[in-house]
């Protein structure tokens, strides 16, 4: 089955670019210019990946998040410049997957696709719940974390913290969602508080915590496990 | 301390006459107590002391009548025949007569006096007031003060009520709604005639309030009304038209200081657009000429070029693309940062964490691993914009790769209160005489067509002041260059009392 990316992209040399190097990696590309096209194609036909621009000329993008989460769960990869930070987390708090920052490469792009496809239907299909990389090994059901299979002992909120970024192995957890999901939704503001438990849990499951290789910042938004 | 020009004997009339009937009742008790010891002369004295108290404490009318009264009084109960008002002995009419004189002499003299020390103590209050005014004022940096100081001093020094109102352009008034229309028209017309209006002004005498203006005709800054105002009270209309002097010159003078700031902060920032624009030339032109060069050459002569030849093609216009994608990122936010629009987002942010995210993405262009990072565990959390430190810490550690071979050694250490970021480097080092110059926004003194960090460094420096802290350049030991880096620390750091 091929699968269909729908890119909502104002510029045309970038719309282009995207298209072509997807319909090489083999997707259907259908591509939207404005929110308005976007939202009518998607009522209409919805695709299996969307590929959003922050800074389109008629809207934000969060009220076509909003609008399209109330449906399904199709991945939504924002695309925003550097200094579009703040919107591009209300889109990730929205319910978007991932995003990218410009100017990206079109690896990167194919890697957060692939990522966010991955999940696609995580609501309905069972969970995550084993994640394996290089030296690491989490079993969320079993409640083991081992580092070269010597077992790491964690606390009870290292582990929730731990086990929220595996479920969303591979896509960016913006801070909010994780303070929210681990400590409660009163906590929102207390962004220290993950600053001090991802530097214990680096100390933890790191070679070198200054420079990690599995539990990666996205400076300003948030953390991503890494997959690959 | 009361201004008003009005004494406030005048006002309880009732009183003032109980006064004069206790003074001669007094003087009377006195006279029939040293009846059987002194002489009538010793007596009329008595209603002599009487009589003067009374000029020198309450008016003249009242004085006078306190005089006449004490002459009926002598006559009537020391000067014989007693208990008459008869007069038995042509000296004793004299007496009387003179006596009648004196007090009424005394009091004229003593009310004069009175009324001479009482406009001295007005005149030393008021001046006291301007100069209170003034010193006042001249601290002051908001309209909205001299509002208020205005208001005051003119409540304090007229009975009233007196409004204060500001204008911006010499026609509407600022929050004048709780005035009455008469006041706001007298106002309105004051403020365009630029002259003061009502009573003992010749203007408009037939009104009971005075309207100054303050300021000068095409300078008017406000109108000032002061109601209850009298024709004959020249000097408190005086005093009035000093104090819109003083409130008028306040304004003005802050008037002047506001357009004369804006003007160099326009000036500023044209000298910086200038700069910017020089800066975008140069940075944007060469790797555009590089790009365009490849990629036309690319197309139209792919096929005579050979396989390894496309891909060094290929290689520089993606390097230079994304070298034109860091210049034109750190060109905006050093705009945004100078021009002080763009508040910082700060959060208790991580050093190491920064590091380790600005690392990852280096390290793509960094593929012998040259940089070695020490990050000592434990550091305190930076009240920071993560951001903008990753893009301050990116380029020093991008210039280190550029402009140098050897190793580079990133380096955190804490410092008393604060985080010094190092980076070293083994390059040419940079002349002491051009140190200071790379921090500025693009005046890269090479001119040898060297492509340089142009605003890069001026950027990091604008986020390390920004956050309160430093940038620094200093020559390594043994040759190269050491950028320092210093973020203060809070020493309050947030709690850690987790659940």
């Amino acid at each position: 089955m091929t699968l269909r990316v729908l890119v909502v992209e104002d510029d045309r040399e970038i719309r282009a670019l995207i298209q072509s190097s997807l319909s090489v990696e083999g997707f259907e590309v259908q591509t939207a210019v404005s929110m308005s096209e976007a939202s009518a194609l998607l009522r209409h036909d919805p695709p299996d990946v969307i590929v959003l621009d922050l800074g389109l000329p008629d809207g934000d993008g969060v009220q076509l998040v909003h609008e399209v989460r109330k449906h399904n769960a199709v991945p939504i990869i924002v695309v925003s410049a550097r200094h579009q930070e703040t919107q591009k987390i209300l889109l990730l708090d929205a319910g978007a997957d991932d995003y990218l920052t410009k100017p990206f490469s079109v690896g990167e792009l194919l890697a957060r696709i692939r990522v966010s496809l991955r999940h696609r239907g995580t609501s309905l299909a069972a969970a995550v719940t084993v994640h394996e990389l290089d030296d690491l090994r989490i079993d969320l059901a079993s409640h083991v974390v081992k580092r070269n299979s010597e077992v790491l002992h964690l606390t009870p909120t290292e582990f929730k913290l731990l086990a929220r970024l595996v479920r969303s192995a591979g896509r960016v957890v913006t801070h909010r969602q994780l303070l929210t999901d681990v400590w409660g939704p009163e906590f929102t503001e207390h962004t220290h508080y993950l600053r001090l438990y991802m530097a214990q849990l680096r100390a933890k499951i790191e070679r070198d915590p200054a420079e990690p290789r599995h539990l990666l910042t996205e400076t300003g938004v948030g953390y991503r496990l890494a997959v690959a | 301390m009361n201004f008003h020009p009005v004494s406030d004997a005048s006002h309880h009339p009732v009183r003032n006459w109980i006064v004069v009937a206790l003074l001669l009742a007094a003087a009377t008790t006195c006279g029939f107590l040293l009846d059987r010891y002194v002489s009538l002369t010793s007596q009329a004295m008595i209603y002599v002391l009487a009589v003067v108290i009374a000029a020198y404490k309450l008016d003249w009318i009242e004085s006078a009548i306190c005089a006449v009264g004490a002459v009926t009084a002598l006559n009537f109960f020391f000067v014989p025949p007693r208990w008459t008002f008869e007069v038995e002995n042509q000296e004793h009419f004299i007496g009387l007569g003179t006596m009648l004189v004196v007090a009424l002499v005394i009091s004229r003299l003593a009310t004069g006096v009175r009324r001479e020390s009482e406009i001295a103590r007005l005149n030393e209050n008021r001046a006291r007031q301007l100069q209170a005014l003034a010193s006042d004022l001249s601290n002051i940096t908001v309209s909205e003060e001299v509002l208020v100081l205005g208001q005051r001093a003119l409540d304090a020094a007229f009975v009233g009520p007196c409004s204060l109102i500001l204008t911006q352009d010499g026609r509407k008034l600022e929050h004048a709604d709780g005035l009455a229309t008469a006041v706001q028209d007298g106002l309105r017309c004051c403020m365009a005639e630029a002259a003061v209006l009502g009573p003992g002004t010749g203007r408009w005498p037939g009104l009971d309030a005075w309207y100054l203006p303050l300021g000068d005709k095409g300078h008017v800054t406000g109108a000032v009304c002061v109601e209850s105002a009298f024709a004959n009270d020249a000097s408190g209309l005086e005093h009035a038209k000093a104090l819109c002097a003083l409130l008028a010159q306040a304004l003005w003078r802050l008037r002047l200081t506001s357009s004369m700031l804006s003007a160099q902060s326009e000036a500023q920032r044209q000298q910086l657009q200038s700069t910017f624009l020089a800066a975008i030339s140069h940075d944007l032109r060469t790797p555009l000429a590089a790009i365009v060069g490849a990629a036309s050459a690319l197309q139209t002569q792919r096929d005579k070029l050979s396989l390894s030849e496309q891909e060094r093609l290929l290689g520089s216009i993606v390097s230079e693309a994304s070298y034109l994608s860091t210049v034109t990122e750190n060109t905006l936010q050093l705009m945004s940062l100078t021009s002080s629009a763009q508040q910082l987002r700060r959060d208790w942010e991580s050093l190491e964490e920064i590091v380790g995210a600005v690392l990852a993405r280096v390290r793509q262009r960094d593929p012998d691993r040259r940089i070695k990072s020490t990050v000592p565990e434990d550091l305190p959390l930076v009240k920071a914009d993560p951001v903008l430190l990753a893009q301050l810490i990116g380029n020093l550690l991008d210039n280190a790769l550029k402009y140098s071979d050897g190793a580079i050694d990133l380096t955190l250490n804490l410092e008393g209160q604060a985080i010094v970021v190092s980076v070293e480097d083994r390059g040419p080092g940079i002349p002491e005489a051009e140190q200071e110059a790379i921090f500025e926004p693009y005046s890269r003194s090479d001119q040898s067509g060297q492509r340089g960090a142009g605003l890069g460094l001026a950027l990091c420096r604008a986020i390390a002041q920004a956050h309160g802290g430093q940038l620094k350049l200093r020559p390594r030991t043994g040759g190269g260059s050491v950028f320092d880096f210093t973020v203060p620390v809070d020493v309050q750091q947030p709690g850690k009392e987790l659940a």
